[in-house]
């Protein structure tokens, strides 16, 4: 039960939702982007976030898209992680939304909430950054695409009152050999104790990970090329959290990236 | 008539679940109904320097705040009375209850309980075990000494942790120790956890105008609320009314008396208006008892040939901020410190430890799966040093005939059942001739553990049961008990053991599923698996009681002797002429000539139990008799163990029990995969985990992970039959003896899997990456 009071606003279009969500913040009304509600419901009902208005972006169209044009996949921030991965239009990111959560969740998590979300795993991130994604944001000029490596860095970085409206990427990219993996502490339903997405493109693989560190982040290049040697490079992101320690984390770390590359067909 | 036992009887009460209709506490409608919030201490440990309600007061909705003052100086718990209902000068815990809001609507009371501000002035809290037992140590309790005990047999130790402490000596140690030609030994560490039964702890509450205060609850012990809500308010305590719809799953945790106190109080800020009381799920976690966690040191002598000699043996319980029911399960490590085995030299401490950690209640197996889990690991590190097969090893110590238990009772094929039998058939169950570790194609490894268990009951030597058995004017019967139905249908069990005596269809035996205590007899309370036996005696008692009634009035219905007659089928008839007889339904509410004179009346039964024998233990030896009898068994469980990434997966579990007389295998067989699933979850991963300054990190299904469906091994369940012969129809108690082995097993495949000693739980990948020397 969440209890306090807040407005609820549905808008139809990214330019009705950004002015209505200016207009509330002006009167003070503290009005937060609404999607799939999982995180903002669980937090609300335990006192950790209040706010005065709800403004559900799943009403505006331009957030619900789902669509191959012009060579590039174009997903809709709204979209549910389930519809994400039946769609199959972007095998890595349907691999990685299928084992976010528990197949319930994945129904009302959106692909905006996980990668806008206070919880630090933001796992559909991660073939994003792989895969040369560009992210549509809504801003007073109207919706601006911009490389989704200059909106998120750890976190998705807006101004106030922007919102996410969806993303796209290449389809040669989204079509890249790739795998995905996810270890936990123990349980097939679990945050991360590490979640790595890797691409091969001819003969370079990149590598990203989540729940390693305390955000997600990109494998450079070298370490990569430094097979074992990876967990040296990204030693000092390794971070302790109720998963596991930072210690065993570089060990599975170690084990998954081994894995990721012989995957992919690479030394 | 067939026979209602050993059939697969549907229980009485299954329709109702499985189609939704069944109500639970928080189910039932009352208006007008106000909703009590409680405000938790965000401190593990505190001074309370003040709470100041006054904002929150103000809110809308808000009919009444209650704080630790509002109760004066009363104290709470059922052995030693430690605990204020809410915090008083300090806090002891995370979650702790520290005021209570009750307001118009659940919302209200919620931000209106945010709104309260509470000023605390933190203190050093005591998080482990090994804090709780430094010299000078902080004190969790600094008036130790000053707490009223409820019962005789309970020794706080003033100015330490330590509230409670059990001694068992029996035999020579030095001699043991001399006998010995191997001896191992271990250090177990074990997490606090939760019940996390399905349906949150929940109750509603009111007072009359003359004073009755009428509770409903989610509880496995109606008459001890009423007893102890009497006892802290000074009621009689006819004055308590206290009604049990079904429990949504209780597992123990619902045997502690918590909430009810609280609502009382909420109830009486509001001039007695109703109040409901339900736990989120946090809270349940966080502010309700939880289970315990323990931390042990075992060290076992035995000869080449596997004779233990000697065990030496140490427990802590860590039972959090309050004692509750700690002292008993103390006790109850104690009483089984040696299991199902001949240990003829013994010393054993076990002792109830506070610390800033939630308080904790039964769970369970009450005490035993810990127990177990440092036992059995023992044994198989024994039969490691020995070189000796692990099921070898635990036949040869097997208690034989005449036997002495830790306690100094003697063993009987009647009170404890046959291990070696139940040994032989977990070994073709779990197919053990194929080996117990073998390497798979691929790299993989498929390991198998095994662990013995037993347990007896640890109940007051007094513990009673009742029940009674009306008729109906059609015939059928009517079975009033105060067992609570809290999931493994055991008032369907009930009605089997009477429709068995009176050798009858048990279709046409009712049993309604609330306890009144206005209107039940008295029972003890439903835990301790011992419902099968008290209240099956008391039901059995009471159901030869009316056929006893049945056969008088029949005698005098039918012109002869009462011992020409029998019973069966809803008839008294003729032995001679089964077609001369006297129905239920003609005599159920007397019996009519046919020229309308009537005689006798209804037909009640009445049947009454109590344990006998029980003796308290010798404070210096332990000896002395703890329960009249135990249920043993042993479990074993099969993984598959990735040696490149230490993880594993369960692929088998399996159990046999010494059930003494199976009543209703369907049943029987869940409420022993229930526990079997309970008991991997805390092998395998349910633990509570304190973050610096003692705040609990998993309060909550996101990060208190628990077993899921895809996770769970085949299970296997099968029975021994060695009647217990006092027990209604040699039936042994069942309920919890599922989770007991389990952590030891599993552990024990994962150490045999892995090559690793395993000392502590739950057995996560990281743990044995750990063990490994972390490559």
């Amino acid at each position: 039960m969440i209890p306090f009071d807040f407005d609820y606003y549905a808008p139809e279009t990214t330019g009705e939702a950004f002015n209505c969500y200016a207009k509330l913040s002006k009167a003070g009304k503290r009005p937060v982007w609404y999607a799939g509600g999982t995180e903002l419901i669980s937090m609300a009902r335990v006192g950790s976030r209040t706010f005065g208005a709800v403004v559900d972006l799943k009403g505006v169209p331009d957030c619900t898209r789902l669509a191959a044009e012009r060579g590039r996949i174009v997903l809709g921030a709204a979209l549910t992680l389930t519809e994400i991965a039946r769609s199959g239009l972007f095998p890595l990111l349907g691999s990685t939304a299928a084992r976010i959560a528990d197949h319930t969740i994945q129904g009302k998590i959106t692909l905006g909430g996980n990668l806008a979300g206070t919880i630090q795993y933001r796992e559909s991130a991660l073939p994003l950054l792989l895969c040369g994604a560009r992210a549509h944001v809504m801003t007073a000029g109207g919706v601006e695409k911009r490389p989704f490596s200059q909106v998120f860095s750890g976190r998705l970085h807006l101004e106030e009152g922007e919102f996410l409206a969806a993303v796209d990427v290449p389809e040669r990219e989204a079509a890249l050999p790739h795998c995905h993996a996810k270890r936990t502490r123990q349980d097939k339903i679990d945050y991360p104790l590490v979640t790595l997405c890797a691409v091969r493109d001819g003969g370079s693989v990149r590598c990203a990970v989540s729940g390693y560190g305390s955000a997600p982040l990109l494998v450079p290049a070298q370490a990569l090329a430094g097979g074992a040697a990876v967990c040296g490079e990204l030693a000092g992101e390794a971070a302790d959290s109720l998963s596991g320690s930072g210690a065993y984390k570089r060990f599975v770390l170690e084990n998954m990236v081994g894995q990721a590359l012989a995957n992919l067909g690479v030394k | 008539m067939n026979t209602q036992l050993g059939v697969s009887v549907k229980r009485k009460e299954a329709r109702d679940k499985v189609t939704g209709a069944a109500k639970y506490t928080a189910d039932l409608s009352q208006t007008p109904l106000l909703h009590v919030r409680i405000l938790a201490s965000t401190q593990a440990h505190a001074l309370l320097l003040g709470v100041d309600a006054a904002a929150a007061s103000a809110m809308p909705g808000v009919r009444a705040v209650v704080t630790g003052t509002d109760a004066g100086q009363l104290l709470c718990g059922g052995i030693l009375r430690d605990m204020p209902p809410l915090a008083r000068d300090r806090v002891r815990y995370f979650g702790e209850p520290v005021a209570l809001v009750v307001a118009e609507e659940a919302q209200q009371a919620m931000a209106a309980a945010a709104a309260i501000q509470v000023r605390y002035s933190p203190l050093s809290p005591v998080t482990t075990i090994e804090e709780a037992l430094v010299p000078d140590p902080v004190l969790v309790h600094e008036n130790l000494g000053s707490y009223q005990r409820m019962e005789a047999d309970i020794y706080p130790r003033p100015g330490t942790n330590l509230f409670h402490a059990v001694k068992v000596r029996k035999g020579d140690m030095e001699r043991g120790w001399a006998l010995s030609d191997e001896t191992v030994e271990g250090t177990f560490h074990l997490p606090q956890s939760d019940h996390a039964a399905m349906e949150t702890r929940a109750v509603r509450c009111s007072i009359s105008p003359g004073g009755v205060i009428d509770i409903t609850t989610a509880s496995q012990s109606p008459f001890e609320v009423r007893e102890l809500i009497s006892r802290y308010f000074d009621v009689p305590q006819g004055m308590v009314a206290v009604h049990v719809p079904l429990v949504g799953g209780a597992f123990g945790g619902k045997a502690a008396v918590q909430l009810e106190v609280l609502a009382v109080l909420a109830s009486r800020a509001v001039d007695g208006a109703c109040v409901s009381l339900v736990n989120s799920r946090e809270q349940d976690m966080a502010t309700s008892p939880c289970h315990m966690g323990m931390r042990a040191e075992l060290k076992l002598g035995a000869r080449r040939t596997g004779e233990i000699t000697a065990a030496r043996m140490v427990f802590h319980l860590n039972a959090g901020a309050y004692a509750d029911i700690s002292p008993k399960l103390a006790k109850a490590v104690a009483v089984d410190c040696s299991g199902p085995y001949r240990f003829p030299n013994i010393d054993c401490d076990s002792f109830g430890v506070y610390t800033n950690a939630p308080y904790a209640t039964s769970y369970r197996g009450f005490g035993h799966a810990e127990l177990f889990f440092c036992l059995e690991r023992m044994m198989d590190k024994l039969a490691d040093a020995l070189g000796m097969d692990p099921f070898e090893l635990r036949a040869v110590n097997a208690l034989k005939e005449g036997d002495l238990t830790a306690t100094q009772v003697k063993a009987t094929r009647s009170n404890m059942g046959d291990l070696v039998c139940c040994l032989d058939r977990l070994k073709s169950l779990i197919n053990w001739s194929e080996g117990a570790r073998i390497q798979e194609p691929g790299g993989l490894i498929r390991a198998k553990g095994m662990a013995c268990l037993c347990k007896t009951s640890d109940t007051p030597t007094d513990a009673s049961a009742a029940a009674t058995v009306s008729f109906l004017p059609d015939g059928t019967v009517a079975l009033n008990c105060a067992a609570v139905e809290i999931g493994p249908g055991i008032r369907t069990a009930m009605a089997q053991i009477l429709a068995e005596t009176l050798r009858m269809d048990v279709g046409r035996v009712y049993v309604n599923m609330e306890v009144d205590t206005q209107t039940a007899p008295y029972y003890w309370k439903t835990v301790a698996s011992m419902t099968t036996y008290m209240m099956g005696r008391a039901v059995r008692a009471a159901a030869l009681d009316a056929r006893r009634q049945l056969l008088a009035l029949g005698a005098v219905a039918m012109r002869c002797p009462e011992e020409d007659l029998e019973v069966e089928n809803e008839r008294v008839y003729l032995k001679a002429d089964p077609l001369m007889f006297a129905a239920f339904r003609d005599l159920a509410t007397g019996y009519k000539y046919g020229n309308g004179n009537a005689v006798g009346g209804p037909v009640i039964g009445r049947g009454s139990y109590v344990m006998d024998h029980l003796t308290l233990l010798d404070k210096d030896t332990g000896k002395g008799k703890a329960g009249r009898s135990w249920t043993l068994g042993a479990q074993a469980v099969e993984v598959e163990y990735d040696p490149a990434q230490h993880t594993y997966r369960l692929l088998k579990a399996a159990t046999v029990l010494d059930a003494g007389k199976v009543l209703n295998p369907k049943t029987a067989r869940g409420v022993v995969m229930g526990g079997m699933s309970m008991g991997l979850g805390l092998a395998t991963r349910e633990e509570f985990v304190q973050a610096p300054g003692g705040v609990e990190g998993a309060t909550s299904f996101r990060t208190y992970k628990m077993l899921r469906i895809g996770e769970e091994p085949e299970y296997l369940v099968d029975f021994v039959e060695t009647p217990q012969v006092d027990a209604p129809f040699g039936a042994r108690g069942i309920a919890e003896h599922g989770v007991i082995g389990m952590p030891a097993a599993l552990a024990n495949a994962v150490a045999k899997a892995a090559g690793v000693d395993i000392e502590e739980l739950p057995v996560t990948p990281e743990l044995i990456w750990r063990k490994k020397g972390r490559p």
